[in-house]
């Protein structure tokens, strides 16, 4: 069951873009794998640009709004951070303007849980999947689906050069409640 | 040629100047083909780290010496079956296996490496009862697990044993000679019972007695003639026995011992002797020190010579830093000397002299080598001389002599007795140590070492192994210490170096780790210790692939280096490849099947795959070899747990608790079983007797907190709630407790997260 944010009918608007990946040493990325999946592609901007580490391939799509990219996992993850590459320089009227973020346990039961706006992005830019409450930090989700609903200038297809999907590290010690903390506690806990 | 080509080429391998002496050494083999240069060209290649050419110059080749020649580069070109083949023909299932211990310990590497373990362990042993100084294969022995105690190994039979090799090695003539001497010595001593007067016989214990600078011995006989004349017998006995192939000649046939012999050659006056013997003294004063080395050799001697050796060894250490006879004190050595250079001349059993010698310091007692020793001996000897008849004179003369040359004899052997049991202590100490260290019993390992003295405890390799004791009991400070100390002791060391990272990797220690894997990369590069200690510097700061390249990079550069591979599983389980994981701690496996941080390793992979009942056996495997890690019995725990076999986890965990004070672990699993056992009391107790241990640790306060919400003690769990989010838990932990705070009054079952 997704957890549903409370503010999923808000939007918010996001400006500029970090040119460098920075992200806080506590997530990690969660999508290594997962099924990617996108809802159309022009031959040679398939899905896989998304996930090559580099930003100079790109996804287009190549059908009706809104496109989506599909992420499937294959048991339900905590998810905190989405972080997407785009560049209004380069894509112009390809640019990303609009994104909604959904969660569900497939694609029967998606729900909405983040809206953005994008206004002339240069970079990565950081969607947080929390909520307010410290007690909704992360989303626990099967499926999480980002949609395009629209283009900077109007345009009809879109480029999006990177996407990475970010979680919570897991304890590194199996079957505990909790993790440790202490110096004491984590010396003890590993053989290496 | 080939005997001047042949000394080129071993002049060259001396000189470690290799391309010379191959092509030396091929142009021999081509102009003078045989096996024994074959071999030497073998030699050659192997020693400039050519093994695939010795492997095909000898290949088919029979001789023993060119069958291990031909096993030691099939052995580096990792060909374990032709080398085996080649040590242990199988159409000769008798055949000897060439080159003794070297070729045992080779064969057991061999078996080792094709995982059979127990005639691997029975090839070590064997190589060790031939050669007990061979240190490698009880070290192999250690670490099958399969040694036997260091002080029977290096015991009685092993100091034999290398006075036996000495022997043998550096005079398999002389010691005859020396027997033989006694014998005819013996012999003629009864033919020449008037010849050898107490005279002589004066002349003799005077000698000895002056050589050995007894006063009071001199005393006794200064009265006598011989007194006046041993002196100067002495000296000509001194300089007489520096040339003992001479005397050898004059002595052959004649009756008196060595001593008097010299004394008096051919004829039985002393005087004469003296004569003779004078101009002799240069000549014989070169040959003296080595021929005394030589005549070490012989236990048989050793008993004799205890008699007079402890004077002997002493006189003859100061005569060689004298560089001859000088004085009378020098005497005795000189004495000793030549007296066992002549004893060698006369090829006779020494054995008559040897029970001669045998029962004279039985008589005598054990004679610890002190002077006063010597002296209590000599003044009995002398006693014994003087009150005994004509006959029995001339047989304690005789055993005087024998004695005196046995002693002479004896002295070098004793000397290498000395070296032997020397040797032997030291080794005794450091095998039982690194035994104890292989069978994880870390504590009695470390009491041992410190048994050392002190300039062997501070070298590299020993506080290298009281390092890896340290890290073993857990104890990264100490072992952080003692590594400290191996590094200042030997810097281009690598020996240990790879715990030394994994210790500062414990400790967390990015500045000095990253200073050492620098520094060991600069020293050698090939080695799999730099790269170890590289890929934990990256792994330290959570950069898992480059750490991984990095140990995998020492697997390529040695694939037997067996915790390079359990390194590479560690970073492995770190990325979640939880199947190639498996993979890298088997090959760990296959290689050293008591490295229990594989097996470990697996238990954990088990574990995290919730494959509970693998994960129980392997722990199991951990703790069979390190019986006191208290981590792996949590662990175990752990999983009886999830098996949820809970009293057995529970002894478990007391078990653990008891092995090491210092581990909150297993109090922290138990209170964890106790809770899903619903005996919270229980659990709140221990956990309390936590708190005193870590008290900034802060999942025992969001346990506690978990506790009292179940037994709906609000006010406590809100505490403890509190006190758990001030030690700043990570991300997912805050979640939680914030979620367990809101929900406080809802019972635990309508939630989900804890």
């Amino acid at each position: 069951m997704a957890t549903e944010s409370s503010e999923g009918e808000e939007e918010t608007k996001l400006m500029g873009g970090n040119p460098q990946l920075v992200v806080d040493g506590d997530l990690r990325e969660m999508a290594k794998n997962a099924a990617w999946s996108v809802s159309s592609c022009k031959p040679g901007n398939g899905v896989s640009a998304l996930r090559d580490d580099n930003y100079e391939t790109y996804w287009q799509s190549d059908g009706a709004q809104p496109h989506l990219v599909n992420i499937q996992f294959q048991k339900k993850v905590k998810l905190q951070l989405v972080a997407l590459y785009v560049d209004f320089n380069l894509d112009e009227s390809y640019t990303p303007s609009k994104i909604s973020i959904r969660a569900g346990d497939g694609f029967h039961n998606l729900k909405e849980i983040k809206t953005v706006e994008l206004v002339k992005p240069t970079g990565w830019v950081y969607i947080s999947l929390s909520g307010n409450d410290p007690r909704e930090a992360f989303v626990n989700t099967f499926m999480l689906q980002i949609g395009v609903l629209s283009n900077h200038l109007n345009g009809r297809d879109t480029h999006v050069r990177q996407i990475k999907v970010y979680g919570p590290q897991p304890n590194p010690i199996p079957l505990q409640p909790f993790q440790f903390t202490s110096t004491e506690f984590i010396t003890y806990s590993i053989l290496r | 040629m080939e005997a001047v080509l042949i000394e080129c080429v071993q002049n060259s391998l001396r000189h470690l100047l290799y391309r010379n002496a191959i092509f030396m050494c091929e142009r021999l083999c081509s102009e003078f083909p045989s096996e024994t240069n074959l071999q030497l060209l073998a030699a050659c290649y192997l020693q400039s780290n050519q093994a695939y050419s010795a492997y095909h110059i000898l290949k088919g080749t029979q001789l023993p010496q060119s069958r291990y020649l031909f096993a030691i580069s099939c052995y580096q070109m990792d060909l374990l079956n032709e080398a085996e083949m080649a040590l242990c023909p199988s159409n000769e299932p008798m055949a000897e296996v060439p080159n003794g211990a070297a070729g045992h310990y080779l064969l057991g590497l061999i078996y080792r490496y094709t995982d059979r373990l127990k005639i691997a362990a029975h090839q070590f042993n064997q190589a060790l009862s031939l050669d007990p100084l061979l240190w490698a294969a009880y070290e192999e022995l250690c670490r099958l697990g399969a040694a036997g105690e260091a002080t029977t190994v290096f015991g009685e039979s092993a100091s034999e044993c290398i006075q036996k090799q000495y022997m043998s090695h550096h005079d398999a003539g002389p010691q005859l000679q020396a027997s033989s001497d006694d014998h005819n010595a013996v012999s003629g001593r009864q033919q020449m019972a008037d010849n050898v007067s107490t005279r002589q016989l004066r002349h003799l214990n005077a000698n000895n007695i002056k050589d050995n600078s007894l006063n009071h011995n001199g005393a006794v006989f200064s009265g006598s003639t011989a007194a006046s004349q041993p002196s100067n017998s002495v000296h000509s006995n001194i300089s007489f026995y520096n040339t003992p192939s001479p005397m050898a000649t004059q002595l052959s046939g004649v009756a008196p011992p060595p001593l008097c012999r010299n004394v008096i050659p051919n004829g039985q006056l002393s005087s004469s002797v003296s004569a003779d013997v004078s101009p002799r003294s240069t000549v014989k004063s070169t040959l003296q020190p080595p021929r005394r080395k030589f005549v070490d050799e012989g236990k048989l001697r050793k008993i004799s010579g205890r008699l007079f050796s402890d004077s002997g060894p002493r006189r003859s250490t100061r005569l060689a830093g004298e560089g001859g006879p000088a004085t009378n004190t020098s005497g005795v050595p000189v004495n000793v000397g030549n007296g066992t250079t002549h004893s060698s001349k006369y090829p006779t059993s020494s054995k008559l002299g040897s029970s001669t010698s045998r029962s004279v310091t039985v008589k005598k007692g054990q004679s610890l080598p002190t002077e006063t020793v010597n002296e209590v001996v000599d003044d009995s000897r002398l006693n014994t001389v003087a009150t005994t008849s004509g006959s029995s004179q001339s047989f304690d003369t005789r055993s005087c002599e024998h004695d005196g040359s046995m002693s002479r004899a004896s002295t070098s052997v004793s000397k290498v007795a000395n070296g032997a049991l020397e040797v032997l202590s030291l080794l005794k100490i450091l095998g039982e140590g690194y035994r104890l260290s292989c069978l994880y019993r870390c504590k009695d390992a470390l009491d041992v070492f410190l048994q050392l003295p002190l300039k062997h405890y501070n070298t590299s390799w020993v506080l290298s192994q009281v390092g890896k004791a340290h890290f073993e009991l857990v104890d990264y400070i100490e072992a952080e210490r003692a590594f400290r100390g191996a590094r200042l002791a030997s810097p281009y060391s690598l020996e240990g170096m790879d715990i030394y990272s994994t210790v500062l990797y414990h400790l967390k220690e990015d500045m000095k780790l990253s200073y050492l894997a620098q520094e060991l990369i600069s020293t050698d590069r090939l080695a799999p210790q730099s790269w170890c200690a590289m890929g934990n510097c990256y792994s330290m700061q959570k950069d898992h692939e480059t750490a991984l390249k990095n140990f995998q990079r020492a697997v390529q550069l040695n694939s037997r280096f067996t915790y390079a591979h359990t390194l590479c599983g560690h970073e492995y389980v770190a990325l979640e490849d939880y199947e190639n994981g498996i993979k890298s701690y088997q090959n760990a496996l296959q290689i050293d099947t008591r490295h229990y941080n594989a097996w470990y390793g697996l238990a954990m992979i088990y574990l995290r795959q919730e494959k509970y009942e693998f994960s129980e056996h392997h722990f199991r495997k951990a703790l069979n070899i390190n019986p006191c890690s208290s981590v792996i019995m949590s662990y175990l725990g752990t999983s009886l747990h999830a098996l949820k076999r809970n009293e057995e986890a529970l002894a478990v965990m007391e078990k653990a608790i008891i092995a090491d004070k210092k581990n909150p672990l297993p109090m922290y699993q138990k209170a964890n079983i106790l809770v899903s056992l619903e005996d919270f009391d229980g659990a709140l107790a221990v956990l309390e007797e936590l708190k005193e241990y870590a008290p900034r640790e802060s999942s025992v306060y969001a346990l506690m907190g978990k506790i009292y919400k179940r037994r709906l003690m609000y006010d406590k769990a809100m505490l403890h709630f509190d006190l758990a989010l001030d030690l700043k838990p990570s991300a997912t932990d805050v979640a939680t407790i914030k979620a367990a705070m809101e929900k406080l009054h809802v019972p635990d079952e309508l939630e989900d997260s804890i």
